[in-house]
């Protein structure tokens, strides 16, 4: 029990230790800026999380997340109005992760490797698209949604927790949450007993593509920027979100939780670093040493169980 | 004396695993090693093999004081395990197998291939194995994956080898095999640990028996002193009638009907029909296509011809969706690989085939997922703490019942068993009988796949044998083994 703690107990003392150690974190802005630059990994980590439930994963998020803001705020230089260019940016994600699920049910290619011809292919459609080139003539309001406030907190910080219970809600509460842990778990005994999995599988990724696209436009509006290079290397981020929240890239394990506390586990190292003028060369090696620490420590909590 | 181990202890957390574990093995002698599941005989053998060790206790190996702390510290002591799941690498020939970890050098660390493969051929001759040292193993059948680690055993120069359960997953024929080769490993003062469930086989290769119970050693003696009904006694330390005889009942509506399936290559023409109320077996030697037509019918394979009905009604089932749907139910053969999510809760597993009668748009309703969990434990007297127990925890016998329960829970009328009671301890697998048996009282409709025959000939209503993925006969339920052997294996009945 202590060791499935192990998560948020880390969380709370990096939070303790950064408040005594630098008289700088506990403020309104940095506090709020932890939580604007980690939304976007947050976000993108929901939907990793259910994809990699069911068993899978999604190397191409972050190549999504740059053609979903760029595609978004390229509607927006042509005067569409806001909402409805989130919503082309969040079709954007479902539309490749809806690829993404029919590649790997249809023809049986394995995620990794599906997930990263798509993250080239994305990447270089988007590239080709923008012609290299960001899209910076974006109307002054739409820096709302990354930037602005609702009630004195951060809006993103509303967008993540809807999307926090949405997904916990599929997760524990909907037949198509039970039916990723079963295919995560045992992709032949779901199909065994009778699960459509292509139709489940390809909902996941089309659901983790959606958030993806969302994420996309976040970004977009905090660097109110379309940026086709954007979210370079935030798969890997987003992963190591889920992993470190005690998700198991063997699928069948994972929960919304546990994603949100390895999201700012992750972005508490990456803010205390700052604060602390740990230079960010040292941080990622930090980063990375937490992942391994992370799941050592979940594999050991598993072998204790199961022996 | 080979091996002798006084009072060995194990604990895995707060549960006993084995509480006071003995055993002798004298060279030139097979030992059978008995108990339900559970009842300590892996543990034992693990720590003898050194991939655990004891907590308290003494092993004696040859004469010396011995304590293995890792597989390959026994195996250099002359220890070998020959599996029940296959550890092997699939993707190596017999011959890198064989010499794994112990490979012919040539100067500079390069393996010698040619004497490798010279000394496997050797060896495989030398046993009268039906192997070729070049063949990979992943095309190998399941028996011919133990005579390769058989081949790594003797290589590996052992004097004590370990059988766990070698013969639940062979056909009658290869379980001959695998005897002979064990009474030739004993007739060069090997000594030969065998584990098994197989009350019908032992006595055809074992010389003493020891028999665990929770955890203990309740008795040790040759195996002559001993009639079947006093060795499931002990076993179980109660009563149990091995002959478990169902009475059959009239049967009703045709719910089943096959006519002139084929699938190209295995199988060819094959027509059945199976009642409400009715067992029907399904006998054969292992490759007769027993499994492959369960398959076909489920719609885990696609089938070149011929029509499936269910109930009267003529259905196309091109994916197990298609058979769920049409009230099929599949048990299969590989539990844990293929008929139940271990890492997942008992409930989960349970209701899995069943979701869309417990939720609403989508929507789970955990409470009557809660009540039917519970309704289905009790009716099957699965023995568990709760249904959010992880299935992977539960006894074989146990799970097997979750398996069931999963198909009764979705209303499933018609019932493919295949090889129901594998890996299953006695006990358990009259329970199983049982569940079957009300099954087919309720009305369902069961075809049973088993290898074996007793099995068979207590349960089934009438057997249908499969030769060469074709039907070659049908028989009475109170036929014989030999009846049934001879339509499983002749090529022409006279």
């Amino acid at each position: 029990m202590i060791q499935r703690l192990l998560p948020f107990l880390t969380l709370t003392i990096l939070f303790v230790a950064l408040a005594i150690a630098s008289p700088h974190f506990l403020t309104d802005t940095n506090l709020s800026s932890v939580v604007r630059q980690t939304a976007v990994i947050n976000i993108m980590a929901l939907g990793m999380t259910l994809i990699i439930v069911s068993g899978g994963i999604d190397l191409s998020v972050g190549a999504i997340l740059a053609m979903g803001g760029l595609l978004g705020t390229m509607a927006l230089q042509k005067g569409v109005s806001i909402p409805l260019a989130v919503a082309i940016g969040i079709f954007t994600g479902m539309f490749w992760g809806f690829v993404n699920g029919f590649l790997t049910t249809r023809l049986r290619i394995n995620p990794f490797i599906v997930t990263l011809g798509t993250l080239g292919i994305v990447r270089g459609l988007t590239l080709i698209i923008s012609n290299g080139l960001p899209v910076h003539e974006i109307p002054a309001r739409f820096s709302f949604l990354g930037e602005g406030n609702v009630l004195h907190v951060p809006f993103v910080l509303w967008i993540l927790m809807a999307c926090a219970v949405i997904v916990h809600v599929i997760m524990e509460h909907t037949k198509l949450g039970r039916y990723a842990f079963a295919i995560g778990s045992n992709p032949d005994a779901a199909f065994y007993a009778g699960i459509a999995v292509p139709f489940y599988i390809t909902a996941v990724y089309a659901i983790g593509g959606m958030l993806t696209g969302l994420a996309g436009m976040i970004e977009a509006s905090r660097l109110m920027t379309g940026q086709p290079t954007a979210g370079q290397g935030y798969e890997l981020q987003a992963i190591a979100a889920v992993v470190i929240g005690g998700g198991s890239l063997r699928g069948g394990e994972g929960s919304v939780v546990g994603t949100l506390v390895g999201a700012f586990i992750m972005g508490l190292l990456a803010n205390g670093s700052d604060l602390l003028g740990i230079s960010p060369y040292v941080q990622q090696a930090i980063i990375g040493a937490v992942i391994i620490l992370a799941v050592s420590f979940d594999e050991l909590r598993k072998r204790r169980m199961s022996s | 004396m080979l091996l002798d181990l006084k009072s060995v202890q194990k604990h895995f957390g707060g549960v006993k695993a084995l509480s006071d574990g003995n055993l002798t093995v004298n060279p030139g002698e097979v030992h059978l090693l008995m108990g339900e599941n559970g009842a300590g005989k892996s543990t034992l053998m693990k720590i003898v093999a050194g991939i655990q060790r004891a907590d308290a206790g003494e092993m004696i190996w040859r004469g010396e004081k011995a304590d293995f702390r890792s597989p390959a510290e026994a195996t250099a002591n002359g220890i070998a395990m020959v599996h029940q799941e296959c550890l092997l690498a699939p993707h190596l020939t017999v011959a890198e197998n064989i010499f794994l970890g112990r490979e012919p050098n040539k100067p500079g660390g390069w393996v010698n291939r040619r004497e490798m493969e010279q000394s496997a051929a050797r060896l495989l001759e030398e046993h009268h194995f039906p192997l070729q040292a070049s063949w990979l193993v992943s095309r190998l059948s399941p028996a011919q994956k133990q005579l390769v680690e058989i081949c790594r055993a003797i290589q590996h120069g052992s004097s004590l080898l370990i059988f766990d359960e070698p013969t639940s997953s062979l056909s009658e024929s290869e379980t001959h095999e695998v005897f002979r080769i064990v009474k030739t490993l004993r007739d060069r003062q090997m000594g030969v640990i065998y584990i098994t469930h197989r009350l019908d086989e032992l006595r055809s290769v074992g010389d003493r028996v020891t028999i665990l119970r929770d955890g203990k050693t309740v008795h040790s003696c040759p195996l002559g002193e001993l009639t079947t009904g006093e060795l499931i006694r002990h076993m179980v330390g109660r009563e149990v009638s091995a002959i478990y005889k169902r009475e059959p009942v009239t049967p009703g509506a045709e719910m089943l009907r096959v006519d002139h399936l084929s699938r190209k290559g295995l199988l060819q023409d094959i027509s059945l029909a199976v009642k409400a109320g009715e067992i029907v077996g399904l006998a054969g030697l292992i490759g007769a296509g027993r499994t492959e037509l369960c398959r076909a019918i489920f719609g885990l394979d696609p089938i070149d011809s011929g029509e499936i009905r269910v109930a009267g009604t003529r259905i196309q089932i091109r994916t197990p969706g298609d058979a769920v749907a049409a009230g099929l139910a599949l048990i299969p053969e590989d539990r844990q690989k293929s008929g139940l999510a271990t890492g997942l809760p008992i409930q989960h597993n349970l209701t899995m085939a069943s979701l869309g009668a417990i939720s609403s748009f989508g929507f789970l309703n955990h409470a009557a997922e809660k009540s039917v969990t519970s309704e289905y434990v009790a009716k099957l007297r699965i023995r568990c703490s709760s249904g959010a127990q992880l299935a992977g925890r539960l006894s074989g016998g146990n799970q097997q019942k979750v398996v069931i329960a999963k198909w009764l829970a979705r209303g499933a009328k018609v019932f493919l068993f295949d090889e129901p009671t594998r890996g299953i301890d006695v006990g358990a697998k009259v329970e199983v009988f049982e569940v079957m048996d009300q099954l087919a009282r309720s009305g369902a409709a069961i075809l049973m796949v088993s290898s074996e025959l007793p099995e068979l000939l207590q349960v089934a209503d009438r057997i249908l044998v499969m030769r060469q993925g074709r039907i070659s006969g049908e028989l009475p339920g109170r036929t014989t083994q030999e009846q049934i052997m001879r339509l499983a294996a002749m090529q022409e009945q006279t």
